[in-house]
């Protein structure tokens, strides 16, 4: 039998397995590559959905680059890194050092508890939060309970505070998914490195920044593309909670993507908006993978 | 095999026989009621037609009514929405016929005022709107109208004002009173812009706002009277006339509100008239805004426009179904699903709001003052407009700012 394997011809053997791959990979071309190039394609042209598309070269790029609505989207999709991608790594960091040092009773029920965010559908998020958040909402009630009826305020209705309370919800959801991350980083850490950094005499906070830090490099690197990823976008979350406004106080990119091409017939200035997202995004992650990469 | 033949030969006979026909529709979800009921007595008058209704809701109808009637099968009737958005499109792309034969074989432009089918009006290739062919049509009336509470109105010893100054004072003595004076449900955005349309008519004349709508790229949009409208509603913002939390507040929770006894009055459409009334009973009156000299005026149009699919096989069925909508018989029913119908009744109203709401919107028509509503201008206004009010409102950009802006998307 085995002789009879190396035999085969190599140009068999290459079929056979890239048959394996082929319902995947029609998959893909059929929902990933083909509506790619489809917006490629129709962002060069002018288009209300219907009529025939009218080229129009790089027009649609340069009304976006020169539309200041859209610049400050961009701004706020930056904002909302911190809030979904900086602030969930730094409380799952710190959940993860915590565990190190801390034996708790019942810790996979907390865990489970406190990842149950990240499973939730955004629109249950986006009501439940808006209700949190509401003039009369439990946000509110608690603020007033403590006498701080000076603080309690529409919150997603104020031009000042929309913008961090919805980035905050965003936390919230994405915490969870950053914290088990590295809780199973955490565990494939060698248990001589610990050893040995107490026999060195290291503190709780040295031997986080010496051994726990170093080793999540790995973790770290998926958590921030995952998180900076959703945080550019992100759709559902506004839409449900703010709709972008009040004003444009939380306008992002993808809400002018369907704003364009849904409400305004501007299906090609809508397509070229989402591949200059698609590019902002691929950049972004390639620059995390590589000022993040292992030197060597 | 010779007696199957005879079977389905003789099937295909009756079913031709028995005239067996079809009419599809698409109608947005707030009408689900009025073509229940309408469907019910058209297959009873006409047997052998069946009518097959799809609804949808208001964001998920807007989103995809293009591309449904761009199908291959698209409903023979649906409807579409004012505006170059959605009806200009349709035209411009050749997807529903003109309605003008069946006008004629029906007589639907003798039931209305000369121009009032303005707003169903385009040029055959759909680049302008206001005049031309009669493309869409509706039976029913929805007017920017003002709510009161009227416990709260007798108890601060106001009466219903009859010039804008006077509702002014009424906002005034509702708010030194410590109640809210106008509920609002700022936080969607579009609320705001029936309240501005209402505000706005008490001091641009309607028909100038009709044609700056009409024709927003060629018609002057910041004149005196509108900047005068935009600083009043500033003020009534920056005085706590909508009390500090509206833009927090969502259309649903405000309307819920106000039938929970909040706010003095809700400026908003006739399509919650029955929602109002079985909330507060005879608690709740209604009434035409006042205008600065004492007239009328108000946001306020026909409800979506009917139209036929170019591909209708059968579009001669379609606009019998729609005469049966706009049929002096059918009128009666539309105040049955609480709706304002286009044209007189023939039943008295069923409860004192709609009494008073049907001679508000009456009063409008009357004095030829419906001023239909702002988004419609341009396909971008709907954004410009919500967004610009909400800073008005917040407080963050002046009456000018708002002007400016607006005027901006109106040549954009």
């Amino acid at each position: 039998m085995s002789t009879n394997n190396i035999y085969r011809p190599l140009k068999k053997i290459d079929f056979s397995s890239y048959l394996y791959i082929l319902p995947a990979f029609i998959f893909y071309i059929l929902f990933v590559l083909f509506p790619l190039g489809d917006t490629l394609i129709t962002s060069f042209t002018e288009w209300n959905g219907i009529s025939e598309k009218k080229w129009v070269g790089l027009e649609n790029y340069s009304n976006n680059l020169s539309n200041k609505k859209i610049i400050s989207s961009i701004k706020h999709s930056f904002i909302l890194i911190i809030f979904y991608s900086f602030l969930p790594i730094i409380i799952g960091l710190l959940i993860a050092g915590i565990m190190i040092r801390v034996k708790i009773q019942g810790m996979a029920t907390y865990r489970a508890i406190l990842f149950l965010p990240q499973i939730l559908s955004m629109i249950v998020v986006g009501i439940s939060w808006r209700w949190i958040y509401a003039p009369k909402g439990p946000l509110n009630s608690g603020l007033d309970f403590i006498g701080l009826e000076n603080v309690s305020r529409a919150w997603l209705g104020s031009f000042d505070f929309a913008l961090p309370f919805v980035g905050l919800i965003g936390t919230w959801v994405m915490f969870g998914f950053t914290m088990i991350l590295f809780i199973a980083g955490v565990q494939k850490i060698p248990s001589e490195l610990y050893d040995a950094a107490k026999v060195d005499g290291a503190g709780a906070i040295a031997e986080f920044f010496n051994v726990t830090l170093p080793n999540l490099r790995g973790e770290i690197i998926v958590a921030l593309i995952f998180t900076v990823t959703l945080a550019l976008r992100n759709f559902d979350l506004i839409y449900i909670t703010t709709g972008g406004g009040p004003g444009t106080s939380t306008m992002i990119p993808s809400m002018f993507i369907y704003k364009k091409a849904f409400q305004m017939n501007q299906v090609g200035s809508a397509s070229s908006l989402g591949i200059m997202l698609t590019l902002l995004i691929f950049t972004l992650v390639s620059m995390i993978l590589i000022l993040l990469r292992e030197k060597e | 095999m010779k007696k199957i033949l005879l079977l389905i030969s003789s099937v295909f006979v009756l079913s031709f026989a028995s005239n067996a026909e079809t009419l599809r529709i698409l109608a947005e979800a707030g009408d689900e009621a009025t073509i229940t009921e309408a469907a019910a007595q058209f297959e009873a008058a006409n047997p052998g037609v069946t009518i097959e209704a799809n609804f949808l809701g208001w964001d998920d109808f807007m989103a995809t009514i293009k591309l449904k009637m761009a199908d291959n099968n698209p409903p023979d009737l649906a409807h579409g929405n004012q505006g170059f958005t959605v009806d200009g499109t349709l035209i411009q792309s050749g997807l529903v016929i003109s309605l003008e034969k069946y006008a004629d074989q029906y007589g639907w432009k003798k039931s209305f005022a000369n121009g009032a089918l303005s707003e169903f009006m385009w040029s055959d290739d759909g680049s302008t709107w206001g005049s031309g062919s009669l493309y869409g049509i509706s039976p029913v009336a929805e007017d920017v109208i003002v709510y009161y509470n009227k416990d709260k109105l007798k108890s601060l010893g106001l009466s219903i004002p009859t010039s804008f100054s006077e509702f002014e004072n009424a906002l005034k003595v509702s708010k030194d009173a410590g109640e809210l004076p106008i509920v609002l449900g700022g936080a969607d955005g579009w609320p705001i812009i029936h309240v501005w349309g209402l505000v706005e008519g008490a001091f641009v004349s309607p028909k100038q706002t009709r044609s700056w709508i009409f024709d927003a790229k060629n018609v002057q949009f910041d004149t005196q009277n509108r900047i005068k409208a935009a600083g009043k509603l500033a003020d009534m913002a920056s005085a706590g006339y909508f009390g500090s939390d509206s833009l927090g507040i969502g259309y649903d929770d405000a309307n819920a509100m106000f039938i929970n006894g909040e706010g003095v009055f809700n400026l908003t459409g006739t399509w919650m008239t029955a929602d109002f009334n079985s909330g507060m009973g005879d608690n709740v009156g209604a009434f035409a805004m006042p205008t600065w000299n004492s007239g009328v005026a108000g946001g306020g149009s026909f409800a979506l426009p009917w139209h036929i699919s170019s591909k209708s096989s059968n579009p001669d069925l379609a606009a019998k179904f729609l005469n049966h909508l706009m049929s002096i018989e059918f009128v009666d029913d539309l105040m049955g699903v609480g709706r304002v119908p286009a044209q007189a009744p023939t039943i008295d109203p069923t409860s004192n709001l709609q009494a008073e709401v049907i001679a508000a919107s009456n009063s409008l028509v009357g004095a030829n003052a419906k001023t239909f509503y702002t988004d419609w201008a341009t396909p971008g206004m709907y954004d410009t407009v919500t967004q610009e009010l909400q800073k008005v409102i917040g407080g963050v950009a002046s009456a000018e700012e708002f002007i400016d802006a607006m005027a901006a998307e109106s040549i954009n």
